[in-house]
């Protein structure tokens, strides 16, 4: 018998299951660090917050560390983990290559120099990183895809290898910026933007980042099914009756966007875009309607989880970037060898 | 018989080259076209450039007398399907997903197929005998089966004018006829306009009710099966002697004539098989 409906029950019951798990693994990261906050006095943080009660004294110092430092920092690690993730999915349908990742087309390098360039310029802002972030992660997507179109064979392969070129055209750009910076001021600065680190994160970050990420998750997801059909090529996209170009450069800005955002605030953080949609497609097959809300779900609990390990796991902090990819890498490797015959492998 | 699509005087250059020249004809509701030619003739050209995947230089293609011009890539997705040459996707969707994305030239920007699209995109495989695909990948069915697919979501795409690439390619024979079989059998019963590239002439014989010869971008000849059909036409399209027999009388089996004879230099071969 012949399945129906769109969206089955199990897709249903596996975004609640990961929402429930995003729930836990956030509820723990939030109590978990140097100071550790328990379940009770978690309680009645959140239960004086909402009341508008003051808190007792000795739970001052909590109050200060869970709302000021650890709640934006998880709400801004679901913000950028979601964003990065699902920004991989919808360059993998685009460009109709499970290879790519706004890592791997260049994207994060350019945004990363962008955002170093931002931070070594004169006019110290936090809207000119984000700016020159989006501006030159902009660029370096373009300049991978029109390098591939000029060689134009194996379509495939050759947008990585294109990818690769303009990656390492940026990060030389990053290291001449390094090497002319402030070694006491600037170049500290750049590093952490390189490493990638949700340490500094505010409140305010937060608010910048929330709608334009929460803005990209439901537009992607209410594209899922144009994203289906452009995966498939401009040729058929056409005859089905869409406009590749018009799509593609809406979804190429709206994805580079969030990237951008994502690495203005946190910098660089490696292999969420690549190996998250990987996984939701595992799950819930290659359908971008129901594979892409299970991305951004996977993609926050994974950075969550990588953030929490990387402030907890010694008593100084390690760059989340180098989580991510220690563990991304083998998970990818994996998935590779799980995946093979189905249709890219 | 009503013109479903008109093609006039239609040009295309590719980096100042011309790959068509002056193309003009006519397809009819319910008959299935052939169009043959040799490799590089710009046969799937033609193909995207009726569906206006590609822009030609000059000239018209008017569905039920309007302009392809006029309307939007949707609206032309809704008179025109296209079923490409076969093909591996890169993600690996099912392949009652595949049929289903036949509606999208009938969804608004943001909605997504719902229950009646997918009853739709069930019912053209089952008219396809190919209901048994529905929950496979489309990565991991045979080439033919693949061919069936892509056919079934034509068929769900409801246009009036299917436009075939090459859909015998990569198919063994009895998938050849097994799928040209179903394509006349849709001509008919739902009264379609197909127009298909085809590599093989005998096929184009045994299923085709017109011809189109294109040569080096132009037309050779048009027009019934039985009038475009000749030795010396189809010998004169592959720049190539051609014998033929004839099966009953009239249906006509064309080979290159040094396979007939076994000799180059004999061109006339008239055997009958009864």
């Amino acid at each position: 018998m012949v399945k129906g409906p769109p969206i089955s029950f199990n897709t249903k019951g596996t975004l609640l299951a990961l929402t429930l798990l995003l729930a836990i693994v956030f509820l723990a990261s939030v109590s978990m660090g140097r100071v550790f906050i328990h379940g009770a006095d978690l309680f009645t943080l959140v239960a004086n917050f909402i009341s508008g009660n003051g808190n007792p004294r000795d739970l001052l110092s909590q109050e200060l560390v869970f709302w000021w430092i650890r709640v934006p920092r998880c709400v801004m690690a679901i913000l950028v983990g979601a964003g990065l993730a699902i920004s991989g999915a919808v360059y993998q349908a685009l460009f109709r290559n499970p290879l790519v990742s706004p890592d791997i087309l260049g994207v994060s390098a350019g945004c990363t120099f962008g955002a170093a360039l931002g931070l070594v310029l004169p006019f110290d802002s936090f809207y000119l990183v984000h700016v020159m972030s989006f501006g030159f992660g902009l660029a370096a997507v373009s300049m991978s895809v029109a390098l591939a179109r000029v060689i134009g064979v194996k379509a495939v392969m050759i947008l990585v290898l294109a990818g690769m070129v303009v990656l390492s055209f940026f990060n030389a750009l990053l290291m001449i910026l390094k090497y002319f910076s402030d070694p006491y001021e600037q170049l500290p600065s750049i590093i952490f933007w390189v490493m990638g680190s949700l340490s500094r994160v505010t409140w305010e970050n937060v608010l910048v980042m929330a709608p334009f990420t929460l803005v990209g998750i439901v537009l992607f997801i209410a594209l899922g099914f144009r994203l289906n059909i452009l995966s498939l090529g401009d040729i058929q996209a056409k005859s089905l009756g869409l406009s590749p170009v018009v799509f593609r450069r809406l979804l190429i800005v709206a994805s580079s966007f969030m990237v951008a955002i994502s690495v203005a605030t946190c910098g660089q953080i490696a292999w969420i875009g690549l190996i998250i949609p990987h996984m939701a497609r595992a799950i819930a097959g290659p359908e971008h309607e129901r594979m892409i809300p299970i991305t951004a779900l996977l993609g926050a609990i994974f950075l969550l989880t990588a953030d929490t390990i990387a402030r907890t796991l010694s008593t100084a902090e390690i760059p989340v970037g180098i989580i991510t990819a220690l563990t991304g890498a083998p998970i990818f490797g994996y998935l590779m060898i799980k995946n093979r015959g189905s249709g890219w492998l | 018989m009503a013109v479903t699509l008109e093609c006039r005087d239609l040009k295309f250059t590719y980096q100042n080259l011309p790959v068509l020249d002056d193309i003009s004809f006519k397809i009819h509701s319910g008959r299935f076209c052939a169009i043959l030619g040799r490799n590089g003739s710009s046969k799937t050209t033609l193909l995207h450039c009726l569906n206006r995947i590609l822009s030609p230089d000059t000239g018209k293609i008017l569905v039920h007398g309007q302009d392809i011009r006029a309307m939007d890539q949707k609206k032309i997705a809704q008179q025109i399907s296209l079923v490409p040459q076969e093909h591996l996707d890169i993600f690996p969707y099912r392949v009652l997903d595949v049929v289903v994305m036949g509606r999208a030239p009938y969804l608004r920007l943001v909605q997504r197929p719902d229950r009646s699209d997918y009853e739709l995109a069930k019912k053209a495989l089952c008219l396809l005998n190919a209901e048994y695909l529905a929950q496979k990948n489309f990565n991991r069915i045979s080439g033919g089966e693949r061919q069936m697919c892509l056919l079934a979501r034509a068929v769900t795409q409801e246009a009036c004018i299917m436009l075939l690439d090459e859909p015998t390619n990569h198919l063994d024979f009895n998938n050849q006829y097994h799928l040209l079989t179903a394509m006349k059998s849709l001509c008919r019963s739902k009264n379609i306009s197909i127009v298909a590239t085809l590599h093989d002439p005998n096929m184009a014989a045994l299923f085709a009710d017109d011809l189109i010869l294109i040569k080096k971008g132009g037309i050779l000849a048009q027009g019934p099966v039985n009038e475009v059909m000749t030795q010396t036409l189809v010998s004169a399209l592959y720049d190539t002697p051609l014998g033929q027999i004839s099966i009953h009388g009239h249906k006509k089996l064309f080979f290159p004539q040094t396979v007939l004879t076994g000799q180059k230099d004999r061109i006339e071969t008239k055997d009958t098989i009864k």
